[in-house]
């Protein structure tokens, strides 16, 4: 501590030597020793002083890797060179909200996730499921002939408006479960 | 643009149509109309007399377009001039200097492989930092710290080259499998192949600065996407639909606000008879709204505006296509970056 002052500081504790009293020849003389208890001689020096190195802890620069491939480096403790996210806001919903494949929707295209709901799935997905096996795909001529006959049914229940529901559902359930067998053949 | 005096003098010129040729600029159609005045003081009075006979008073009729300019924001940081360069690497190699010597038994432990590959890469780059070159903060060295001409070290690609071949040599110094060669991917390029083709029409060009969406008509003249206002239509909405009608939809756009960020007004040369019968238009004025794209591209095939092409334009490359008096009107609400 000292070295580094370029104003030393001495305390001098006041004895009775002849040497105190002599640097404390301008105080007067009324006061004794006694009261002065101590004094401090300043004195410069201007050699050069040693700068200490600040309390900061080593830190390296690090290259971070987004999850879609955007790089950006930053000063870290940590001494690995290279750092890849596997989840940030490139990938995460909250910052995507127009990308289907972080909202986990299935794109079913083939229809065959709608047949296998037809077929075993709960009551409100087979209700839902005739459209969108429909809408799936027009080329496949198996698809093609059960919406057809979709549409004949549905033709059917137009006219016969006398028909009682329940009699439509369950002809409705045999389709589709002919369908799915045709499907699965 | 401005208003104050600037605004006064424009409705002056307005307000006297007689005088106003699309030929003349602005200020010396002053100059014109004033020595006019005098030039009437001091000639005969028949003269006088017909100057002020008073020129029909009739407002010039413009048509009002509104237009859109659509612009791509930048998707990497500016680059960096090289005195920023020098300067963040000096700042590096001061560091060196100051901060406290890395605690390396804190994070290696001793006498795993990655210790004897942490020392050998100490021994031969005599620094804990990958990125600083080769320096010795210790070293009697150590005043030694500024760079030589011509070297890379302060380039900001040159030291994530150096991160990734150090994490790269160090995976494969410490794995147990020798056979196969570990590779970390490099970081993507800032320059792309669009930019090295000169491919306009790509948004994946000219990566840290804002792009802007030109087209242009079939009379080959640039500009920006615009049509006229429709009845009861809003600058916003006029804008959307021409850029709809122009590029096509196959853009996801964001229009920022509801308020016009510049305005362009082109006089006709001589004013033509408008589609109302009776009228006649003096030229047309453009106000810009602006707008930004997310995804998508422009697509001219199903356009409704007479447009046969476009182009993804930085602001400085733009003069080079429009005409000069569209560019001092336009550039001011462009962005430098």
């Amino acid at each position: 501590m000292a070295l580094h002052n370029p104003l030393r500081r001495t305390a001098a504790t006041i004895t009775n030597s002849t040497t105190t009293s002599m640097l404390l020849s301008s105080t007067p003389q009324t006061t004794g020793p006694s009261t002065a208890a101590a004094t401090f001689i300043c004195s410069q020096c201007r050699h050069a002083t040693l700068l200490r190195r600040p309390k900061r802890p080593y830190t390296f620069t690090q290259l971070i890797t987004l999850s879609d491939g955007s790089t950006f480096t930053h000063r870290t403790t940590s001494p690995a060179p290279v750092y890849r996210t596997t989840r940030d806001t490139r990938n995460s919903l909250q910052w995507n909200p127009s990308s289907n494949k972080l909202r986990g929707l299935e794109d079913d295209e083939a229809g065959r996730l709608a047949a296998f709901r037809a077929r075993f799935g709960r009551s409100w997905d087979a209700a839902a499921a005739p459209p969108s096996a429909i809408a799936a795909d027009p080329k496949d001529p198996v698809a093609q002939k059960a919406a057809e006959e979709a549409a004949k049914a549905q033709e059917q229940a137009a006219q016969e408006e006398e028909d009682n529901l329940l009699d439509l559902i369950s002809s409705f359930g045999q389709e589709e479960a002919s369908s799915g067998k045709k499907k699965k053949d | 643009m401005a208003t104050g005096s600037n605004g006064a003098r424009r409705i002056v010129s307005l307000l006297r149509p007689s005088l106003v040729d699309s030929g003349v600029c602005r200020s010396c159609q002053q100059t014109l109309g004033r020595r006019n005045y005098a030039s009437a003081a001091t000639e005969a009075s028949p003269s006088e007399a017909s100057s002020t006979a008073a020129p029909p008073v009739l407002k010039p009729v413009y048509t009002i377009n509104a237009g859109m300019v659509l612009s791509r924001a930048p998707l990497v940081t500016r680059d960096l001039e090289p005195f920023e360069k020098a300067y963040h690497f000096y700042q590096k190699r001061l560091n060196e200097r100051l901060t406290l010597p890395f605690t390396k038994y804190f994070y290696f432990k001793r006498g795993t492989p990655a210790d004897a590959d942490w020392k050998n890469k100490i021994r031969e780059r005599r620094t804990p930092a990958r990125d600083i070159g080769h320096y010795d903060p210790y070293g009697p060295e150590a005043w030694n710290d500024e760079l030589l001409v011509g070297s890379r070290e302060s380039d900001p690609e040159y030291q994530a080259e150096m991160l990734v071949q150090d994490a790269e040599s160090t995976a494969n110094n410490t794995s147990q499998d020798t056979s196969k060669r570990e590779e970390i991917p490099r970081p993507f390029p800032r320059v792309t192949e669009a930019d090295k083709k000169g491919d306009h029409h790509s948004l994946n060009r000219l990566l840290p600065r804002t792009l802007y969406l030109l087209v242009q008509s079939n009379e080959g003249y640039w500009k920006f996407p615009s049509s006229p206002v429709e009845k009861d239509e809003s600058l916003r909405g006029a804008a959307e639909r021409t850029l709809v009608q122009s590029a096509g939809i196959n853009m996801n756009t964001w229009t920022v606000g509801y308020h016009p960020v510049g305005h362009h007004v082109y006089d006709f040369r001589h004013p033509r008879p408008g589609q109302a019968t009776g009228t006649t238009l003096h030229g047309e004025k453009t106000f810009f709204m602006k707008g930004r794209i997310m995804t998508g591209q422009a697509n001219l095939s199903a356009n409704m505006q007479n447009l046969k092409d476009f182009k993804w334009l930085a602001k400085e490359e733009i003069p080079q296509y429009v005409l000069p008096q569209y560019f001092s009107n336009v550039k001011n609400m462009l962005s430098d970056r």
